[in-house]
């Protein structure tokens, strides 16, 4: 059974999330019923055709518990597939996708929804670290010594560019181009355009890696609409079919017991050569790439295990222009996780999303000119697992 | 070998649990010596130690000690801190492969800036309530 995507929709990411003490808060619930109904709107379809609704597992910070249950009363939707919610750090999103999906190949039922919403911005960075750090690093070896979650990203940046004599100047160069994608999304929590200057003068968050080198805090809400491709051309209208997947954990946590090459980014190697051999494509023929990066180091890194660019040139190719907007090959279109919002546990839901804008040529002034191929990638640790999707425009 | 043990004027930030089995590296690591297991079968060398090899799933593993030398492999020095480390930050992690193969992770202490693939060797950070080790260049421990 194959799958499609038929309908999406997103709040711009940014801070929503009240605190205790205001008088009014903003509620979860309330944020991402409006959320599920755009989507379904979007598709076109009734929601009596919705047979099972997946969620990633909110936030500790999220008071109602049993959340996706809480949501099929909300919507007043009865379902004969699953509802549930699932969890796997950064690449939570892909796989509440990948539940989703799985439902409609199962032939249970034939469209589901793929959902959730992730607020945690007010809680202060340094209390919400003291929780991320034990999901980034083993709590007795690693957390003792202060790793935060993107320090194991600033040490890959330490050793690129050692092994391949690139300079700060070049990894930030990524930052200046998603950003300026992000100027031309709706959905981008970060939409002025900054220059190479600005980025390197922010002051320093994990050498070498400064504050628009980093990911910001984000809150976010997001709906994808999943259906067979056989439901999906009865509706007579554009949508995504999804042609190619890819998964790999590496069996580490954060580093390899033995030593090896961290910067190759083996899984998502793995990943991407079962992904591309599934769709029956290669890495030149896409069209553009919405990659999980929290950092420029990270696009750089994966750009080339996806083979977009060489080994060893993903800064320099960035630099030259090729993964901008009318480059070869874009990458990350809506910003990124840099500037368009990186609500960790929904953020890939927000790369599905840009691909079916793009995909449905509906990204207007960032619209890549007869998008035809995408791809997307989602990841854990330290790219120590990697879930890839190739996805394909039917027009 | 012996490792240099370098005081440290303030307690642990967040201090690992310990375990029946993980409390004889703690114990050895306060007196000195960094040890961990190894597969009597197949003789893959894990870190952090465990009580099975990982490699093979053989039990039980042997305990053996390490030279405390390596290599630099990668490093960052943090900033922005956990409020737990706020007091210490900015501080400077790193990854470090040693002699014997194995890549650990831990706190890199002196001269945040010795350059990647220098020389490394191991340390006892002795702190108020407990040991941590880490990893400073080769020589350099005071």
């Amino acid at each position: 059974m194959e799958i499609a995507i038929i309908g999406a929709a997103a709040i711009p990411c940014g801070r929503h999330q009240s605190r205790d003490e205001d008088d009014l808060e903003i509620l979860e619930h309330e944020v991402l019923a409006g959320v599920a109904i755009d989507a379904v709107e979007d598709a076109g379809i009734d929601k009596t055709a919705i047979g099972a609704m997946v969620f990633n597992y909110p936030r500790a910070y999220t008071k109602q518990l049993y959340f996706g249950t809480f949501m099929a009363a909300q919507l007043r939707l009865a379902c004969d597939g699953v509802v549930m919610e699932v969890v796997g750090n950064g690449m939570t999103g892909g796989l509440v996708f990948e539940q989703a999906a799985q439902q409609i190949r199962s032939g249970r039922v034939e469209v589901a929804l793929a959902l959730g919403v992730n607020f945690e911005t007010a809680v202060p960075a340094t209390t919400h670290m003291n929780r991320s750090m034990r999901a980034t690093g083993d709590v007795d070896f690693h957390s003792p010594f202060g790793f935060t979650p993107i320090s194991w990203y600033a040490m890959d940046a330490s050793r690129y560019m050692h092994d391949n004599g690139v300079g700060r100047a070049e990894l930030a160069q990524v930052a200046v181009k998603n950003r300026q994608h992000a100027s031309l999304n709706p959905l981008a929590q970060f939409r002025k355009p900054v220059t190479l200057e600005d980025v390197l003068a922010q002051r320093p968050i994990v050498e070498p890696l400064g504050l628009y080198e980093v990911p910001p805090r984000s809150d976010g809400a997001a709906c994808l609409v999943l259906s067979s491709v056989d439901f999906a051309r009865t509706l007579d209208r554009p949508f995504v079919r999804l042609r190619g997947t890819g998964f790999h954990h590496e069996g580490a946590h954060q580093i390899s017991e033995r030593p090896n090459a961290m910067t190759a980014f083996n899984a998502a190697r793995r990943a991407a050569a079962t992904a591309f051999a599934s769709a029956g494509t290669t890495a030149a023929d896409l069209d553009l790439a919405e990659v999980y990066a929290p950092c420029t180091i990270v696009e750089v890194l994966v750009s080339e295990a996806l083979g977009l660019v060489a080994d060893g040139q993903g800064a320099h190719a960035c630099m030259a222009g090729e993964t901008s907007l009318g480059g070869r090959i874009p990458i990350c279109t809506s910003g990124g996780l840099l500037s368009r919002g990186h609500p960790p546990f929904i953020t890939p839901l927000y790369s599905f999303v840009e691909i079916a804008e793009q995909l449905r040529h509906r990204a207007g002034r960032r619209q890549v000119a007869g998008a035809s191929l995408g791809i997307t990638t989602c990841e854990l640790g330290n790219y120590n697992a990697a879930l890839i999707h190739i996805f394909e425009a039917m027009p | 070998m012996t490792l240099r043990i370098v005081a440290m004027p303030r307690r642990r930030a967040y201090p690992p649990r310990m375990s029946a089995f993980t409390r004889t590296f703690w114990e050895e690591l306060a007196s000195g010596r960094f040890i961990t297991t190894q597969c009597p079968e197949c003789g893959d060398i894990a870190f952090p130690p465990k009580p099975h090899c990982p490699a093979c799933w053989h039990r039980p593993v042997q305990w053996i000690e390490l030279s405390g030398h390596g290599r630099l492999y990668a490093r960052t020095t943090v900033h922005a801190a956990p409020g737990r480390f706020a007091e210490e930050a900015p501080y400077t992690v790193c990854i470090v492969d040693m002699a014997e193969n194995v890549r650990i992770a831990t706190r890199l202490v002196g001269d945040p800036s010795v350059a990647l693939d220098s020389a490394m060797e191991l340390v006892v950070l002795r702190y108020e309530d407990g040991p941590l080790f880490g990893a400073c260049a080769a020589g350099t421990a005071g």
